[in-house]
């Protein structure tokens, strides 16, 4: 042992000691301050690699394949815009309930209490789950609903659907379209396209495998009993009473599976009906047959066309046409901006937690007590009394939170795949919509090089929302100490 | 002016009262409220539950289609040094090790910034830094945490790569180092601000004490603050490193999209989550096929990883907290 008195330098060195301390201070300093440096320098990157690229034009236009001088991100600000109001809505009512379940009414009954632990405890686990996980859980449960449902096709029309209208749609001889009705029915044929449940014909149900014509015959040579190719078809038949499709797997067993109607992709033209034009006039087609001499009147033309014939130059045959309302939902959900809007909410739902919990811990107990003293109930408490002293703090949290929803691209990436731009407008929950982080993404990764400089734009667009975000948050906060001073 | 807009009946008219009349509610009629409302919260709180269950379910099951496949041996995955799933030429090979290292050295290279300077910044704001200082340090920290990685991934591969590390010697344009840098200045707000919360939350009677010792600030910094403030310092840094293995939008532009197996910061290396996203972009996942369950396997692992990590953290935290009255 050293004996302090006799070994006096080690301890003593008073100006050693204390320049220590001060260049320490200053090392920090300098260490610190390369914080600043980095954002400066970041912020100065982007802006002169796209601060000249920013204009009108750009924000309102979509993207252009090959031409970046003309595309913008007029859809992905909008797509961006919905999907975070949709995410917005699901996470904010569900985290803040989760908030005040766990920090208000502790319960007392076993079950409960035990949900209780457990809630809590994982909250803060979820929180540290990478988002292209979430993003992975939205593709499997929103997408693809695990399965659950046959998966959507293009063109094709899904099992469970609403606010669809099917109308087939026709040219006629004057070049405009009409459409008229459609109504399913039980078509004599069935294209198998995927794997479906089907019924030997001794009753034996099994699934049914579906191959390409590509594929290597020996990855299917032990189930060729229960195997077909993609696209063979079944014929309609009467099969125990009930309508059914039958046809037979390679191995030549005779499968049967029920019919149901559906819209068959197109439809023949035999004698006049009534239609409609896109602007909604009605009127009755002219259906001409093949001798019949063509009118010259452009007003006839327009309501003419020739009836189905073997003729291939002189047919009109009308195939089927889907008009989706604002309301348009289906099962499963498939890559739409519902499904993006409900991944970022799992996203976002553990912060929106902590972020309220933090708020409601922080309304003063006395409060509580007061309303408890005039006789209130636990929920009544929490209601008059502890949320409207919290609510400030809780939307500063949903602030903050969907500023972070706005910036995520790897769950949307997931879920909606690497969309830059759709030809329709977003007219219901199950379009598709470029987002402005996926944008950047993309762009960023392009070959071309002009596309880099409208990354870099579209990057100050985002963080320029971002910032009005934070501010308005900011502003809360600020006016909500105010109050309480 | 004013005393023509303002009628004679608008001077005269009851003031209209801005509070609802008050009606009382029976008990037995709050109460009964009351059950509704907790049932409706119970059901709130049962929603992250079953997004906790929700991730698990998924990832065993659909991995089970990954290794349930007749060309699959799991033994394969988790020791194999070469990855080729996706790539449509030549022999499928199914190492996780060239992704699993790809993330590690990514990670690695991020903790060697984040760690050290994420450390000292907290220690300066909670230390030294006057009310001026901090009232610039700390906003900046929080903007940059609120910058959104994808814009941190264009900085990497636009701005680090060809103006910082391309000088320095042979760096391919998508490689690890630059991917591992804005990983590492993602981490920093994150150590500060958690670090900083530990180091806040050590009584000033320790700091008092040492300095009645006749300590200088650093002395009672280094041997007496960062001590008791330790378990939470290190949940800080774990917290940070299941982050940073979990980055996905950074590594997907700056790393590159060939998997490697090598110590060589130059050369690209995709990580896990950058297989994943990579495989998304291209959008040739048809479910059913090896290469969509490939996905599950992999993100398995980074779960796993991550998750573990996280709890780790957690039991730190909560076990060797030094509590003070």
């Amino acid at each position: 042992m050293k004996d302090p008195i006799n070994e006096p330098r080690e301890y003593r060195n008073d100006a050693r000691r204390k320049m220590f301390s001060s260049s320490f201070s200053v090392t920090c300093l300098l260490v610190s301050s390369l914080a600043i440096v980095v954002l400066a320098t970041l912020l100065l990157s982007i802006f002169s690699t796209g601060g000249g690229w920013l204009s009108a034009e750009m924000l309102t236009a979509s993207h252009r394949e090959n031409n970046p001088e003309e595309s913008g991100i007029g859809q992905a600000i909008i797509g961006s815009l919905v999907i975070c109001t949709i995410c917005g809505l699901a996470a904010l009512p569900i985290g803040v309930g989760t908030a005040i379940f766990l920090e208000e009414f502790k319960p007392k009954n076993r079950f409960l209490r035990m949900l209780h632990g457990l809630v809590q405890l994982n909250i803060n686990n979820l929180a540290g789950v990478p988002s292209i996980v979430y993003g992975i859980l939205g593709l499997t449960a929103f997408v693809y609903m695990f399965g659950a449902f046959s998966p959507i096709r293009v063109n094709d029309q899904p099992d469970y659907e609403i606010g669809a209208t099917y109308s087939y749609q026709t040219k006629t001889l004057g070049g405009n379209y009409v459409r008229f009705p459609a109504t399913p029915k039980i078509q004599p044929f069935f294209e198998i396209k995927q794997p479906r449940q089907v019924s030997s014909s001794e009753g034996q149900p099994f699934k049914l495998n579906v191959v390409s014509a590509t594929t290597d015959a020996a990855e299917y040579k032990d189930k060729l009993e229960e195997t077909v190719i993609l696209g063979t078809k079944a014929e309609l038949t009467s099969h125990n009473g009930v309508e059914s499709y039958t046809t037979q797997t390679l191995g030549g067993t005779t499968v049967f599976f029920k019919a149901e109607p559906t819209y068959s992709q197109f439809a023949k033209i035999l004698e006049p009906l009534m239609v409609s034009d896109p602007e909604g006039n009605t009127f009755e087609l002219n259906v001409l047959s093949k001798s019949d001499a063509i009118p010259t009147n452009p007003e006839v033309l327009s309501k003419s066309v020739f009836a189905d014939s073997p003729d291939p130059t002189k047919r009109s045959s009308a195939s089927i046409f889907r008009e989706n309302s604002f309301f348009h939902m289906h099962l499963p959900f498939s890559k739409s901006v519902l499904s993006a809007g409900l991944t970022l909410a799992l996203v976002i739902l553990p912060i929106v937690i902590i972020a309220s919990q933090e708020a409601i811990r922080g309304v003063p107990q006395t409060l509580r007590e007061a309303a408890f003293g005039m006789g209130a109930t636990r929920w009544q408490v929490v209601r008059s009394a502890v949320l409207p002293s919290a609510i400030p703090g809780i939307m500063t949290g949903a602030i903050l939170a969907m500023s972070r929803a706005v910036g995520e691209a790897a769950p949307l990436l997931a879920v909606m795949g690497g969309v830059l731009g759709t030809t329709n407008h977003l007219s219901s929950l199950m379009d598709k919509t470029p987002v402005l982080p996926v944008t950047i993404f993309k762009w960023a990764g392009d070959e071309n090089q002009g596309f880099e400089h409208l990354a870099a734009a579209a990057i100050i667009v985002l963080l320029a929302f971002l910032l009005l975000m934070n501010s308005v948050a900011i502003f809360i906060r600020y006016r909500y100490e105010k109050k309480l001073a | 002016m004013s005393d023509q807009s303002l009628g004679q009946g608008e001077l005269l008219a009851p003031p209209a009262s801005p509070r609802r009349e008050f009606r009382p509610r029976s008990s037995k009629s709050s109460k009964r409220w009351q059950a509704v409302v907790v049932t409706g919260l119970v059901f709130c709180a049962l929603v992250s539950v079953f997004t906790t269950i929700g991730i698990i379910v998924m990832l065993v099951v659909e991995s089970w289609g990954f290794f349930a496949d007749d060309q699959i041996e799991i033994w394969k995955f988790l020791t194999g040094t070469k990855w080729t799933v996706g790539q449509t030429q030549g022999e499928l090979s199914y190492g996780i090790w060239p992704l699993l290292s790809g993330t590690l050295r990514i990670t690695g290279i991020a903790m060697m910034i984040a760690l050290p300077m994420g450390l000292i910044s907290a220690i300066y704001l909670s230390e030294y830094a006057s009310k001026r200082i901090r009232s610039l340090l700390k906003p900046t920290l929080e903007i940059l945490a609120g910058i959104p990685t994808v814009v941190l991934g264009f900085f990497a591969v636009k701005f680090i790569t060809p103006y910082m590390l391309e000088p320095l010697g042979d760096f391919k344009t998508f490689n690890a180092t630059s991917a591992g840098i804005a990983v590492g200045i993602l981490c920093i707000p994150l150590v500060t601000s958690l670090a900083e919360d530990a180091l806040q939350a050590v009584p000033n009677r320790l700091r008092e004490g040492g300095y009645g010792l006749g300590a200088t600030r650093l002395e009672v910094t280094l041997k007496v603050v960062v001590p008791a403030a330790l378990s939470g310092i290190i949940s800080a840094f774990l917290l940070a490193l299941a982050r940073a293995i979990g980055e996905t939008m950074v590594v997907a532009l700056a790393a590159g999209s060939t998997p490697t197996l090598t110590l060589d910061p130059r050369m690209p290396s995709q990580t896990m989550t950058g297989f994943i996203v990579e495989t998304f972009k291209s959008e040739s996942v048809v479910p059913g096929t090896l290469s969509y369950f490939s996905i599950y396997a992999v993100a398995a692992v980074l779960f796993l990883i991550t998750f573990g990590i996280t709890l780790i953290g957690q039991i730190i935290r909560m076990k060797y907290r030094e509590v003070y009255d």
